[in-house]
């Protein structure tokens, strides 16, 4: 049985593991490489005998690198084609699915020959396991990042090269990559951030934020807020902390005029150290708080920035 | 209907005939709006007291002289014609009247020009009929004394003794029959389709709790695997009660006026859902619903309050075509609002819809003496179920609290599980991961079961609904209470005694949950009346307004203006100084309703009002 592999990139753990996954189902594997910047080796290491090239498709086109696969399969006729698990993959897969109206199983965790094949997928980010059949001439799927691990064969063959130039539309291109940009952000990423200072409903309004704001950027931290901060249309959601916003884990959260409502606390439990800033010494974030101050955070908080303004000055 | 998906509806017949009496003949639920209900059960009555005069029209056409064997003959029959001719005018004049003048914003949407048509033919038919009748009392040919028709009898004096009323006679019998021939004829393809689908929609409504929601079947050995349903993908999944529901569809808008979603300006109007699928199945378009009959936000602005179900005069169950729609979203597309996908794998994850470890889940009552009970353990009388948000949210919380500490005060043998209780798979259900539910009831049916539980007391509404109508499905047959039923009853055994604060004003809020889909109204008040002066919303018990976090809203961020906001302003204009609660999540979403708003309102759960007045007594 032939099985062709888009593979992505060979130096990549993916690309290796969907080729020894395809091992598992086909004796003959062949690999597809759109865009490979030289000839790859290490892919007669994972067991591929015949390596197809497609020239003159460098940049990435979701649409036109499936049709070039849609145009290997039906010289190639393989019995099923696989990719690996990642964005490209699935997204490469979906295309070639669309164009010849073929299901397609994302996700594979493993599979068993017949007809239709028998299939393990990963749903739902991992939490469950469906078992499912997937008929399809060529079957088409794509394997789950860590399904199985990269094994090299013991005895490589002999890795034969085609290269063949696909006949792609404009329509097939009109969704490609045409430049790359390096990411501009303005400050840190609420994420990846080590430190997040946020203001709840306790901050007042949208220029409030002035002084968090000031405080976030002197300790090169980001900003975040509550969600009562969005429903007021202070911040944007993408700066929400919280349940249905944003989870933080920095290693210190400031958390300024924030009473700690479930909703919230759900989004920095994750956080290493928390300082509360809240005048009402009842409110619940101090159960969790590792310091704690009572008081307006409008006097708290530019009190802070002035010590550090003056520790740094000094 | 034929292509449609299976659901059981057959049994209970006796509660079948009571809705047919009391939704259909009794017009109930068009009644809950007095003035319009009124106008449309004088066009009802009048529809049924009228139905024979078609035949006696009919012979009339043939032979002027003849009538009806016994019937036409009656005197009473004629009056209660004469009476209800004039009423049905009444009725359709009104109707056009708040159609034409008053312009309710229920209409928008609606097919308003088929309305118009509709009640010009029902105009029409019954004043031809008085017309026809006044004629033949002009020429002496009625059966029944005049005074027997009082309109008829006022319209003849119109007409004279002659030749032309006897050419107007025909001309009136044969306008009226013509205009009922072209009713029937137009009938099948339009909205007044309903005079037939009603009543048979009334029959094959829900007979239980209108909480419960119908099972997927996944691990049944008795459906075929090509079988199984996961939710409404195309309108063929559509079961056949659902496909009933879209034909008989009025249009009327009284489940848009009770949207809290539509009233808050989100996308969904549950009868623009009932339209958009009634078009889709009419189209026999086999394309995904959603997009194509109803937009994604339709379907997750639904809090599943019920509101729509409860003003449906015909019994449509919105609600179930959501949940399918969103079952089919989850279950198969996995599309559905990122935001709520930390709650759907906390739940997984953690049995909790927060994540917070489970090893806390009893934190709350480590100081108040509460038997938590272990395996092997003698069974309480009552098993307390906390649910998520008391056991784990801070303001929740003090609901917890303070009906553990009146349970023990009135000598109650209860307990709790503690880390043993898990998450209901309430939130998950709503959301459509039936996968997820059906995993947790399972697991707590057992849990429930091996520690030989009778009787449930629950504070949360949602855990209430699940546990009382949903586990009986999964095995798990308990008799559940809330615990305003229990603590209202302590109070009236003298067993919990308040000090009654006259000055005080409470205004109770209903939950959903509890007084919409289990008709718990009662026992929450006689706490707020216990403890001090009750006010009351003008949205209250079964017409309650939702909070904002049913159907799994909790979890994912409102679109649109703030329900609980505007349920908040409501409970302000009462001039209440306490909003009384009776779920943690109204507790919560109250509470932030308040503190947004700004109004000078105090949000407390009934147990917290009471646990408040004994201290203080």
């Amino acid at each position: 049985m032939t099985v062709l592999v888009f593979v992505e990139n060979i130096d990549d753990e993916l690309s290796q593991q969907a080729l020894t996954f395809a091992r598992g189902l086909g004796d003959e594997l062949h690999a597809v490489l759109i865009g490979a910047p030289a000839v790859p080796a290490g892919l007669a290491a994972y067991g591929v005998s015949i390596a197809h090239l497609a020239a003159g498709l460098d940049a990435y086109a979701p649409a036109a690198w499936a049709q070039a696969i849609v145009e290997l399969v039906a010289r190639t006729t393989p019995a099923a084609v696989m990719g690996p698990g990642t964005d490209r993959g699935n997204e490469v897969l979906a295309h070639i699915a669309a164009k010849t109206d073929q299901p397609m199983a994302a996700n594979c965790m493993s599979i068993a020959a017949g007809d239709p094949a028998s299939l393990v997928r990963v749903r739902w980010g991992g939490s469950l396991l469906e078992e499912a059949r997937l008929h399809g001439s060529p079957m088409l799927l794509t394997v789950a990042p860590h399904a199985v691990a990269a094994e090299m064969v013991a005895e490589p063959a002999d890795l034969v090269l085609e290269e063949f130039t696909p006949s792609v539309s404009n329509v097939d291109l009109i969704a490609r990559v045409c430049e790359r940009a390096s990411a501009v952000s303005a400050g840190v990423s609420l994420t990846d951030a080590d430190v997040v200072v946020s203001g709840g409903r306790g901050v007042g309004s949208a220029a409030g934020f002035a002084v968090i704001e000031e405080l976030a950027e002197l300790l090169g931290g980001a900003v975040g807020c509550s969600r009562a901060v969005t429903s007021a249309g202070w911040r944007p959601h993408t700066d929400q902390v919280g349940q249905t916003g944003t989870k933080i884990s920095p290693e210190i959260y400031i958390a300024c005029g924030i009473s700690g409502a479930t909703q919230h606390m759900a989004g920095c439990k994750g956080a290493k150290k928390l300082l509360a800033i809240n005048p009402d010494g009842e409110a619940s974030i101090f159960a969790s708080a590792d310091y704690a101050v009572i008081g307006d955070l409008h006097e708290v908080v530019p009190a802070i920035s002035a010590e550090i303004r003056k520790a740094r000055s000094a | 209907m034929r292509s449609a998906q299976p659901v059981e509806r057959t049994g209970d017949v006796p509660r079948r005939v009571g809705n047919e009496v009391s939704i259909v003949l009794g017009q109930r639920k068009l009644l809950q709006r007095f003035g319009p209900g009124l106008m449309h059960a004088f066009i009802f009555w009048g529809f049924l007291v009228l139905a024979p005069t078609i035949l006696i029209a009919l012979i009339g056409v043939v032979d002027t002289h003849a009538t009806l064997p016994w019937l036409g003959h009656q005197g009473w029959y004629a009056l209660l014609v004469d009476v209800f001719a004039v009423l049905v005018l009444v009725g359709v004049l009104a109707e056009l009247w708040i159609r034409k003048v008053q312009r309710p914003r229920r209409f928008e949407g609606s097919h308003l020009g088929e309305a118009d048509l509709i009640l010009g033919l029902i105009a029409t038919i019954a004043s031809t009929l008085l017309l026809w009748h006044a004629t033949r009392i002009a020429l002496g040919l009625n059966e029944w004394p005049r005074a027997w028709s009082p309109a008829a009898h006022a319209l003849s004096h119109l007409f004279g003794r002659d030749e032309a009323t006897r050419v107007l006679e025909r001309v009136f019998v044969w306008a009226h029959v013509l205009t009922i021939l072209a009713f029937l004829a137009y009938l099948p393809r339009s909205k007044h389709l309903h005079i037939g689908t009603a009543a048979v929609n009334v029959w094959f409504g829900r007979t239980g709790a209108s909480g419960r929601l119908e099972p997927l079947r996944f691990d049944d050995e008795e459906v075929p695997e090509e079988e199984i349903r996961f939710g409404a993908g195309t309108a063929t999944d559509l079961t056949w009660k659902q496909v009933l529901d879209t034909f008989s569809c009025t249009e009327c808008g009284r489940c848009q006026d009770a949207c809290p979603a539509f009233a808050t300006g989100k996308a969904l109007s549950p009868k623009l859902l009932m339209m958009g699928l009634r078009d889709q199945i009419l189209a026999q378009d086999s394309s995904p619903l959603v997009p194509n009959a109803v937009t994604d936000d339709v379907v997750w602005d639904c809090v599943t309050c019920g509101a729509c179900v409860e003003a449906c005069p015909v019994s449509i169950e919105h609600v179930d075509h959501i949940v399918d729609l969103r079952r089919h979203l989850v279950m198969v597309e996995s599309s559905f609002p990122a935001e709520a996908e930390p709650m759907l794998r906390d739940v997984e994850r953690a049995s909790n819809p927060w994540g917070k470890a489970q090893s806390e889940r009893a934190d709350w009552a480590s100081e108040l003496g509460v038997r938590v009970l272990e395996p092997g353990d003698r069974p309480p009388e009552y098993l307390y179920w906390v649910g998520c948000a008391s056991s784990f949210d801070e303001r929740a919380r003090r609901t917890a609290e303070s009906t553990a500490k009146l349970l023990n005060a009135a000598g109650v043998d209860f307990a709790i599980l503690g880390p043993r209780e898990a998450c209901t798979g309430d939130p998950a259900r709503r959301m459509g991961n039936e996968y997820v539910f059906q995993a947790f009831a399972e697991q707590n049916v057992a849990t429930l079961n091996e520690a030989g539980v009778t009787k449930i007391v629950a504070n949360c509404p949602h855990c209430f609904n699940t546990l009382a109508n949903e586990y009986p499905d999964f095995g798990g047959r308990y008799e559940v209470i809330h615990h305003s039923e229990l603590l209202s009853r302590l109070v009236r055994e003298g067993k919990l005694s308040p000090q009654r604060s006259e000055s005080r004003s409470i205004t109770y809020h209903d939950s959903c949950y509890l007084a919409r889909h289990n008709d718990v109204l009662g026992p929450p008040r006689e706490l707020v009346s216990a403890v001090g002066q009750p006010v009351e919303m003008k949205r209250s018990g079964k017409r309650t307004f939702c909070c904002g976090a049913g159907g799994a809203h909790m979890w994912m961020e409102e679109r649109g203006d703030a329900i609980n906001a505007e349920r908040v302003r409501e409970a302000a204009g009462t001039g209440a100084d306490t909003l009384a609660v009776a779920c943690p999540f109204c507790t919560v979403m109250l509470d932030d309703g308040v503190q947004s708003g700004g109004q000078d309102l105090r949000v407390l759960d009934v147990a917290t009002l009471l646990a408040e007045a004994i201290d203080a007594g």
